[in-house]
């Protein structure tokens, strides 16, 4: 493919998903030195694999890169004191309680993290982008019994790695 | 915590706001990057070079993976120097040879890499190596040695640790003999890798005396990725045309850097054969890994390293490369839930052992093997991939976007003739195909 097309390509893309990257990256990270990490590394992952990425199969694509740049964002952070970022604290909420909150937020995120690509995929279609279940399972190409169960394992999944680092 | 507060906060992620600031943080990455890619009509590596090296996060990685190919002998652009033809001509001739290596490492490049080794190596084209290495611990900065014997005709490693009084035998495959007296050959490798690349010349100096001429490259073809953080110098004797010291300096932002220094050599010495035969004192017992085999570099192998890598974490790892690799494993050992395959197997094997005669240490050592045995294959993937690279073979790898649900997929491939791809699919079945065969793989 031509270095041009690559670029059209790209540029279409890059259009067409930002909306959808900047809500579920920061979600997923919910820190800005972590999302602009996770978004450089979505934005490589689109241009190394753009010619994978013009085909109807596209959304699925970036999808995926993007949770994987999350996960590698998380990554890196490991071994860096394990600050997670503070300040989007309430400082008006009682100041033991809200950061306690947002530690535990930091947390689950991180978890997420960690899940394998499919979990990954349907807790955040779910409760980071609220889709109800037929769209889960379209978009997962599955039954709406599967979309419930990749949901379901993930809790369990989230709730034991949880568990082990409390 | 129980899935309801799970749910809770789950839900409350999803409700959240993206601050206006977030907004603008997004737009400047985006279009930064779409910029970098339309700016010049570079190779698309170097490109995502650049956007990789803006961020100090990735510093480390990119340049450990240079610092790992620096070492292995990286494949580099076939440009030729002058001089320094005539130098590795000259150190062709060498028979024996020997010199010191120090490396420092600062920060935490892999997790159990000492800070500091200082390295005698003996190389016999006849004999085989030895090496002499004083490892310093960070903590109390106590210095353990180690001797560690490449023996080519007995296709094994011996290595020796005098103060645990213990011994280790690993067998080698041709591969791995292979690759070992090609590495090991370092000054070789050395002239071989600045010949390729842009390189300066220092012009004239002395060390230790000596009249010496230095060359030096930063050259990010030489170093595969990193423009600015890598720099490796040479010095050359002026009248013997042979080397007299290396430097070798890797920056990793202000988290990690790696100095290594090659001097003190000698050229074409007396040896004894019988200096590179081991001997293992009587009072030494088997290290808990003796007898085991270096990880396979063959295909096989590899693809028994990506099945057990998804079986531990429903994925396949996002690179190949030795040091990203090492780095994705030593994440993935961190989660307990990762690991629990394995400590199911090592708790039955327990339980099992528990009912002979064995003793405790017995025990504990067989299932410290066995633990050992069961994760080996994990890196073989990297080495096969470096052994493609290496070999020029032009691997390519999509364990980003290809799991081991994408049957179909395509997740590895290699090219094996002019118009003939290898190709390893995402349930890991293999087959070869021609270039046209490929690219509509590619596009499924």
């Amino acid at each position: 493919m031509k270095q041009d097309e690559r670029l059209e390509i790209f540029e279409k893309l890059r259009a067409e998903y930002s909306v959808f990257l900047l809500s579920v990256l920061w979600k997923l990270t919910g820190d800005r030195e972590l999302f602009t990490e996770a978004m450089q590394y979505t934005l490589m992952g689109m241009w190394q694999h753009i010619e994978k990425l013009n085909s109807k199969k596209a959304g699925a694509y970036i999808y995926r890169i993007a949770l994987s740049a999350n996960s590698r964002a998380w990554r890196n952070r490991i071994g860096r004191n394990g600050q997670f970022a503070r300040d989007r604290v309430d400082i008006d909420a009682d100041p033991g309680e809200k950061l306690g909150r947002v530690e535990l937020t930091a947390k689950v995120r991180k978890a997420i993290s960690q899940l394998p690509d499919k979990q990954g995929r349907a807790i955040v279609m779910r409760y980071l982008q609220q889709h109800d279940y037929e769209t889960i399972s379209e978009k997962l190409r599955c039954s709406k019994a599967s979309a419930r169960s990749h949901v379901s394992k993930a809790l369990a999944a989230l709730k034991e790695k949880l568990a082990t680092v409390a | 915590m129980n899935n309801e507060n799970i749910e809770e906060i789950l839900k409350d992620i999803g409700k959240e706001e993206i601050p206006a600031d977030v907004h603008k943080i997004a737009q400047e990455t985006s279009n930064n990057f779409s910029s970098s890619l339309k700016q010049v009509k570079q190779p698309k590596r170097i490109i995502l070079l650049e956007q990789i090296m803006r961020s100090k996060m990735t510093k480390i990685a990119a340049a450990a993976v240079i610092f790992i190919a620096v070492l292995a002998g990286w494949p580099l652009l076939d440009k030729r120097g002058v001089a320094l033809a005539d130098v590795l001509a000259k150190i062709e001739q060498a028979r024996v040879y020997m010199y010191r290596m120090k490396m420092t490492s600062t920060g935490n490049l892999i997790k159990g890499m000492p800070s500091e080794q200082e390295i005698t190596v003996t190389v016999s084209n006849e004999y085989g190596t030895k090496w002499d290495t004083d490892i310093t611990n960070p903590d109390n900065g106590e210095t353990i040695n180690q001797q560690t014997y490449v023996m080519p005709d007995s296709k094994i490693v011996i290595s020796l640790m005098p103060k645990s009084k213990q011994y280790m035998r690993m067998e080698l495959d041709d591969d791995w003999l292979a690759r070992m007296k090609k590495q090991n050959n370092d000054p070789r490798e050395m002239v071989k890798q600045i010949i390729k690349c842009e390189y300066t010349e220092l012009g004239k100096s002395v060390i230790d005396g000596i009249e010496v001429e230095g060359f030096q490259t930063t050259d990010p073809a030489c170093f595969g990725a990193t423009a600015e953080e890598g720099t490796f110098t040479l010095w050359v004797d002026v009248q013997t045309w042979l080397p007299v010291r290396s430097e070798t300096d890797f920056k990793m932002g202000e988290q990690a850097s790696v100095h290594g220094v090659t001097y003190d050599y000698q050229w074409d010495i007396p040896i004894e054969a019988s200096e590179f035969e081991p001997v293992i004192p009587e009072d030494f017992t088997a290290f808990v890994a003796d007898g085991m085999k270096m990880p396979g570099m063959s295909e096989q192998a590899a693809i028994d390293g990506l099945r057990l890598f998804a079986e531990m974490s429903g994925r396949y790892p996002e690179k190949l490369s030795l040091v990203e690799l090492a780095q994705e494993i030593a994440a993935l050992s961190q989660d307990m839930e990762n690991m629990k395959f394995l400590t199911d197997k090592l708790l039955k094997l327990k339980e099992e052992l528990s009912q002979t005669q064995m003793s405790e240490e017995e025990i504990r050592r067989a299932v410290m093997k066995k633990s050992m045995e069961i994760m080996q294959p994990i890196q073989s993937p990297g080495w096969f991939h470096m052994m493609l690279v290496q070999d020029k073979k032009e691997p390519v790898y999509y364990g980003e976007t290809v799991g081991p649900e994408d049957a179909d997929s395509v997740l590895l491939r290699w090219k094996v003739s002019d118009n003939e791809y290898r190709v390893v699919f995402g349930d890991l079945s293999v087959g070869d195909f021609t270039a046209e065969e490929l690219a509509k793989l590619e596009q499924q």
